[in-house]
């Protein structure tokens, strides 16, 4: 079923005069072939309204509704954006699925006036339709109701295995440069040691890279590991790196012990950076003292952006030449140096990347049917994603200016500290995302930036963690993906609010008209759980069918029995079989796992 | 944070209604810079500039997407309502969380029908309604707006307060014998009495019913009336309500305390105090309608008030639905007529007009044309437009001669221009030309409506009515009659029913085929008398069952008719059911589901259950279906088992005629 029927962002700040075309302001329109009357319109207008109601209300716009289509708007700055969907997708979920498409961007590409002022709109447009198609593709109407995880159905899975990709990412996490990880299978969660909302975003590269294959030519990826490597530069919040800092992965390590080893390679590309002129001496080992450092800290406005610095103040903010003026040509990037990024590591074959290559070419053609984009789309969107790596690179080295001095810095991070009342624009600090592919088996590390010109780490995390991943990825290969348990006379679903993890017995088909009245109703109880925090169970009954529904602070559970005799006149009895759904749903759900006492 | 709002296609606000929080939100985003004297046209101004550019962005959306705004939401949870009715839209708003999205829809849709009640069908030609609602006399349009503002007003109060407001079905007090004694009494001596008196000027009671505040204590029919609808009820029990407000919060009828008791502090007819020029000192503290008013008493000019309201034997004219045998006749024309008889106590009734047979003429004419103008916009052409009962080709010699008697008219130019169109050989005939012909048709005989119907005959000619002797002498007559009963008539209107089911808390039983309801009474700050007693339980219980009642109307929306819920410490139950006449319980069917912005659950403004009983009734055919409904509140800690005993029992039981007189 299509989910979004619009998404749109408009930057107000473009159409301010009197002679401004509105199509001057649209960022971003989907569906991409809407006539362009019709994109203005929408925007126009809805911008227009929404506005107007703000003011009124001194407050912005969240909800829009139409008589055919709702829409989830944001407004900050000047930017307004408006995601639509059918009328019958609850609010909440509308609402939730914009602000997981915003903070995606976010993730992959920093501010986003920011971004605006780097990127061509065309490129950032691309990744737009990237990150939508993401969200809608594949699951199940449930998923989108709960806008929960893709997980493997742990039913199948042996427990060993679970542990197993447990320990692999605890034991990246002895290199102190890695805060923290996922183990994904095939474009679900195998196991995780980050926020539900983080390994989701962290799984948008993830499927890219799967779909895409691994490129010999991408920047990202890193040839002495046989292409089985690649990176890209993060933006994480400042709550999302406490969560990280806070979880059970952190040593603490991160104030004090900065390996002084890693130094010369950073300061290496840093100087090259700034100057051009390759160096490979030694520099200063206090990064406190070095100017690095304090660069980190007066450039900090350009991953906080607040509008009055990075926006108004005609002056550069970086003294780099390169990017000084903000707004890099084509040709500037071009000028990126690809293959010397990551020169430490040329000395390395790359025999084992094209064997990896045809190992990975014959999952392709599988994979694309499982992330349910279709070959098709992404065939098409090959040649944008040429364009957006070369773009990535640049992205690293914007982030090795900034944050050069940057490796395991709390303290600047702590100068960046966010004002909460911008929590749209909040700062972002940059990581790295660190991915290690095994067939369709992924290693996704966050690890500091720092990890990337760390040849010793980088090597450790990977050869520790290789054995261990060919393994799993063995052994999770051999279970079938279709081979969930018994469908039974009921249909339940079971959502875990906390790891945003979804256990069903649904087919994973939609259209199955048995299951439709158990996902509407399913949808308004969610909705009613949602808005309503006393409330822990109800019972709801249609001529159709009778849904049981019950919550506690960690999860939800859904319940609907087949069959039973459902003719009745809906007048009170107590032997109307609606009211013994509590007590089946305890008895049937326990072989699932799930316990309701 | 409350407003309402009608506005013109044009963005002219032909109404609009706010609280004093609203008001001062808007005078803050003005600077309240408005200069003593200039109250009411500046603040309007303001309304009205402020909410322009959402008017036109929605006329624009209907016009290029064939789609419309129907809600806002802003961070801070305020919400605005839009809806279109022909070419007006209603914009409701609320910033204050006592209202959700669908509080301010049924709001728009109650307005919508005040307005059918007030105008008939001078709502059917939006040109004319708009010249209606906003006309051009200041002083004319400040009186009318203060009356529907205060009528929204009383509605809003009641919607909150009354449990019968809230589910939308009348409430009858519950004391058979003496309900009994008083229906023979209206029948036998008032109504006959009053019919067969020469000085009624050729009104006709139909209708007549005593009030015990909200409640019914007995409805009278005359043989000839039809039956009146719920909704109509409903609408003017609001209008009595609004007349002599009954002090439903205090425990002593007292009419000092009932005055001051309303934030409107209106006493009887207050509004329609004519003003004189509104006094300099006022500022803008009149300029807001409702509020204004409130200020204006505070700052002592009761004075002005106390003008002599006018005459009170002078009846308001409402338009009503009338069902006959050869069809239903909307928005008819009758005058009400509501006597005090104590305060809380009131005599209502209802007389057809002399003149009514005009208006069910100009309806069929009306009709006729609005299904013509239909079928040629859907295209069908000749014959096939003029298919059906009550058609042009019917309605056209009644017509001829109606139009004769009304002298040279406009209308008379009109209908030959139509006549040429359409009968004509060789005339374009029954094609889409004739489309602006009939629209303009459909304004004339709304014009004409207007002319006899809402137009005073002017202050000079003696107006139309019972007499003043004979509306006193009905009143004494009854207030005699209850002259005994009056004080547990009262008392009794607050503890209408007992409950003896342990762990059972609240419950609202309505029966949708007849449209009234029965429930333990909920008020909160009367002294002892509430089945809960009051403070913060009985308070905390109020607002659960308020929510009950919205959270259920959205699962019957979608079509669920069993609901049940924990939440809290509370047990939550909600029935719909059908009976046939015998008390056999029919099958549940399938219920229609319905958008979200779909008019409101209720029977009030719209009647969704006079809609699901001819829906569900197409499976039974020859059988008479009703409806009902049950909800409950029970302590949790009691077992489902014994919860669903209790709703059985008492859905089986107070429909028994020896509990009460439903049946």
């Amino acid at each position: 079923m299509p989910r979004c029927t619009y998404f749109f962002l408009y930057d107000g700040s473009k159409v301010k005069g009197e002679g401004d075309l509105t199509r001057e302001g649209i960022c971003y329109f989907y569906p991409e072939e809407t006539p362009l009357d019709e994109q203005e319109l929408l925007c126009g207008q809805l911008a227009g309204a929404g506005r107007c109601v703000s003011e009124l209300s001194s407050s912005p716009v969240c909800v829009l509704r139409l008589r055919r289509n709702k829409f989830a708007i944001r407004m900050k700055d000047d930017f307004f954006w408006a995601l639509g969907c059918p009328v019958e997708v609850p609010t909440i979920s509308v609402c939730e699925l914009l602000d997981q498409l915003i903070n995606l961007f976010r993730f992959y590409n920093g501010s986003v006036r920011r971004s605006y002022q780097l990127n061509r709109p065309e490129t950032l447009a691309s990744r737009w339709a990237q990150y939508l198609s993401h969200l809608q593709s594949g699951s199940s109407d449930l998923h989108h109701i709960f806008s929960c995880l893709r997980t493997i159905d742990a039913t199948n899975i042996d427990p060993l295995l679970l542990l197993k990709a447990a320990l692999i990412l605890q034991a990246c996490q002895r290199c102190p440069l890695v805060s923290a990880g996922c183990v994904l299978f095939r474009g679900r969660v195998v196991s995780t040691q980050i926020s539900p909302e983080l390994t989701m975003k962290v799984m948008v590269h993830e499927s890219e890279t799967y779909t895409k294959g691994p490129r010999c030519n991408d920047p990202g990826t890193f040839n002495s590991f046989g292409g089985a490597v690649s990176s890209t530069t993060v933006f994480l919040t400042v709550s999302e790196l406490q969560h990280l800092q806070s979880g059970p992965g952190d040593k603490d390590f991160r104030s004090h012990s900065t390996p002084h080893k890693k130094k010369p390679t950073r300061k290496t590309r840093l100087s090259r950076t700034l100057s051009n002129t390759p160096s490979t001496e030694s520099e200063p080992s206090d990064a406190f003292s070095s100017p690095s450092f304090s660069r980190r800290l007066s450039d900090s406005s350009v991953f906080s952006p607040d509008p009055s610095q990075s926006g108004a103040d005609p002056t550069p903010q970086q003294p780099d030449p390169p990017f000084s003026n903000g707004e890099p040509s084509p040709e500037a990037e071009e000028e990126v140096p690809e293959e010397s990024n990551y020169e430490s590591f040329h000395s390395n074959g790359n025999g084992v990347s094209q064997m990896h290559n045809e190992a990975g070419g014959s999952l392709f053609g599988e994979d694309s049917r499982l992330n349910g984009g279709g070959g098709d789309g992404d065939a098409a969107r090959g040649p944008v994603f040429d364009f957006r790596g070369a773009e990535e690179s640049r992205d690293h080295n914007v982030f090795e200016e900034v944050s050069g001095g940057g490796c395991g810095n709390v303290q600047g991070r702590g100068a960046e500290s966010p004002d909460p009342a911008r929590s749209d624009d909040s700062p972002l600090i940059p990581m790295t995302l660190y991915l290690h592919r095994v067939k369709g088996l992924v290693l996704a590390l966050l690890v500091e930036p720092c990890f990337l010109s760390d040849t010793d780490s980088m090597e450790e995390v990977y050869h520790s963690s290789l054995a261990s991943l060919n393994g799993l990825e063995a052994h999770l290969r051999t279970v079938s993906p279709g081979a969930s348990g018994p469908q039974g006379p009921y249909l339940f679903a079971h959502f875990d609010c906390v790891q945003s993890t979804l256990t069903t017995n649904l087919s994973a088909r939609p259209g199955g008209a048995l299951q439709r009245p158990f996902v509407r109703a399913t949808s308004l109880l969610h909705s009613h759980f949602c808005n309503t925090e006393t409330l822990q169970e109800a019972i709801i009954r249609s001529a159709g069918a009778a849904v049981y529904g019950t919550r506690s602070v960690a999860q939800e559970t859904y319940f609907q029995q087949h069959g039973g005799s459902l003719r009745n006149s809906g007048i009170p009895n107590h032997q109307d079989s609606a009211f013994s759904l509590p007590g089946k749903a305890r008895h049937r759900l326990l072989k699932h796992g799930v316990n309701l006492i | 944070m409350k407003c309402l709002l009608i506005a013109s296609e044009s963005a002219e606000v032909l109404f609009h209604w706010t609280d004093p929080e609203f008001q001062q939100n808007v005078q803050k985003q003005y600077g309240a810079s408005q200069e003593d004297g200039q109250g009411l046209p500046a603040f309007e101004d303001s309304i009205s500039t402020l909410f322009a550019p959402i008017i036109i962005s929605c006329i624009t959306m209907v016009d290029r997407l064939r789609d419309s705004y129907t809600s806002f939401t802003t961070e801070n949870h305020h919400i605005y309502v839009l809806h279109q009715f022909d070419e007006c839209l209603y914009i409701a708003v609320n910033g204050d969380g006592e209202e959700g999205e669908c509080d301010l829809r049924r709001k728009i849709y109650v307005v919508k029908k005040m307005t059918e009640v007030l105008f008939g069908m001078v709502t059917l030609s939006s040109n004319l309604l708009r010249k209606e609602l906003r006309p051009q006399d200041t002083e004319q349009r400040a009186r009318l707006w203060k009356h529907l503002q205060s009528l929204l007003q009383t509605y809003g109060h009641l919607r909150e307060n009354d449990q019968s407001f809230l589910v939308e079905a009348v409430e009858r007090l519950i004391h058979p014998t003496l309900c009994e004694q008083c229906i023979e009494f209206l029948e036998r001596r008032l109504v006959q009495q009053l019919n067969s008196s020469g000085e009624r000027a050729g009104e006709e009671v139909m209708h007549a019913f005593i009030l015990v505040h909200t409640k019914l204590l007995a409805f009278y029919s005359s043989r000839n009336a039809s039956s009146l609808s719920t909704s109509d009820l409903l609408v003017l029990i609001i209008m009595a309500q609004n007349m002599y407000p009954s002090n439903t919060d205090s425990d002593d009828p007292n009419p000092e305390v009932e005055n001051d008791r309303r934030t409107s502090g209106s006493g009887p007819e207050s509004f329609y105090t004519p003003e004189p020029s509104p006094p300099p000192d006022r500022g803008s503290s009149s300029s807001g309608g409702f509020c204004g008013r409130c200020c204006s008493m505070a700052e002592d000019s009761l004075q002005t008030l106390e003008v002599p309201p006018p005459d009170p034997s002078t009846p308001r004219r409402v338009f009503l639905e009338v069902s006959l045998k050869d069809g239903l006749y909307p928005m008819m024309p009758h005058s009400m007529y509501c006597l005090p008889l104590w305060p809380g106590i009131t005599l209502v009734l209802l007389t057809k007009i002399p003149t009514s047979a005009v208006a069910m003429s100009v309806y069929t004419f009306l009709e006729a044309f609005a299904k013509l103008e239909k079928r040629l916009s859907e295209g069908q052409e000749g014959s096939a437009a003029t298919r059906g009962q009550r058609t042009i080709h019917e309605v056209r010699g009644k017509l001829d001669k109606f139009i004769k008697a009304l002298g040279p008219t406009e209308i008379q130019v009109c209908w030959i221009e139509f006549k040429n169109l359409a009968f004509t050989r060789g005339g374009p005939g029954f094609s889409r030309h004739l489309i602006p012909s009939c629209k303009k048709m459909k304004t004339q005989l709304c014009a004409v409506y207007r002319q006899c119907f809402l137009l005073e005959s002017g202050s000079s000619s003696i107006p139309q009515r019972l007499s003043p002797g004979l509306q006193e002498r009905a009143q004494s007559m009854v207030q005699e009659k209850l002259m005994d009963w009056k004080d547990f008539l009262l008392v009794k209107s607050r503890r209408n029913i007992t409950m003896d089911f342990p762990g059972l808390i609240h419950f609202i039983c309505v029966d949708r085929s007849t449209g009234q309801m029965i429930a333990p009474s909920l008020n909160l700050t009367e002294r002892n008398t509430s089945e809960l007693g009051k403070g913060p339980l009985a308070q905390f219980i109020r607002r659960k069952v308020w929510t009950l009642v919205n959270t259920t109307r959205r699962y019957l929306q979608k079509g669920y008719s069993t609901v049940t819920f924990r939440d809290g410490d509370f047990y939550f139950c909600y029935f719909l059911w059908f009976e046939n006449e015998t008390g056999f319980k029919l099958e549940a069917g399938d219920l229609p589901v319905l958008s979200d912005d779909s008019a409101p659950i209720g029977m009030l403004a719209w009647d969704y259950y006079r809609k699901l009983l001819r829906y569900y009734s197409k499976s039974h055919q020859g059988e008479v279906v009703k409806c009902y409904e049950l909800l409950t509140v029970h302590l949790g800690v009691v077992p489902a088992e014994i919860i669903l005993q209790h709703c059985r029992q008492l859905a089986s039981k107070l429909w028994e005629p020896s509990r009460n007189p439903l049946l």
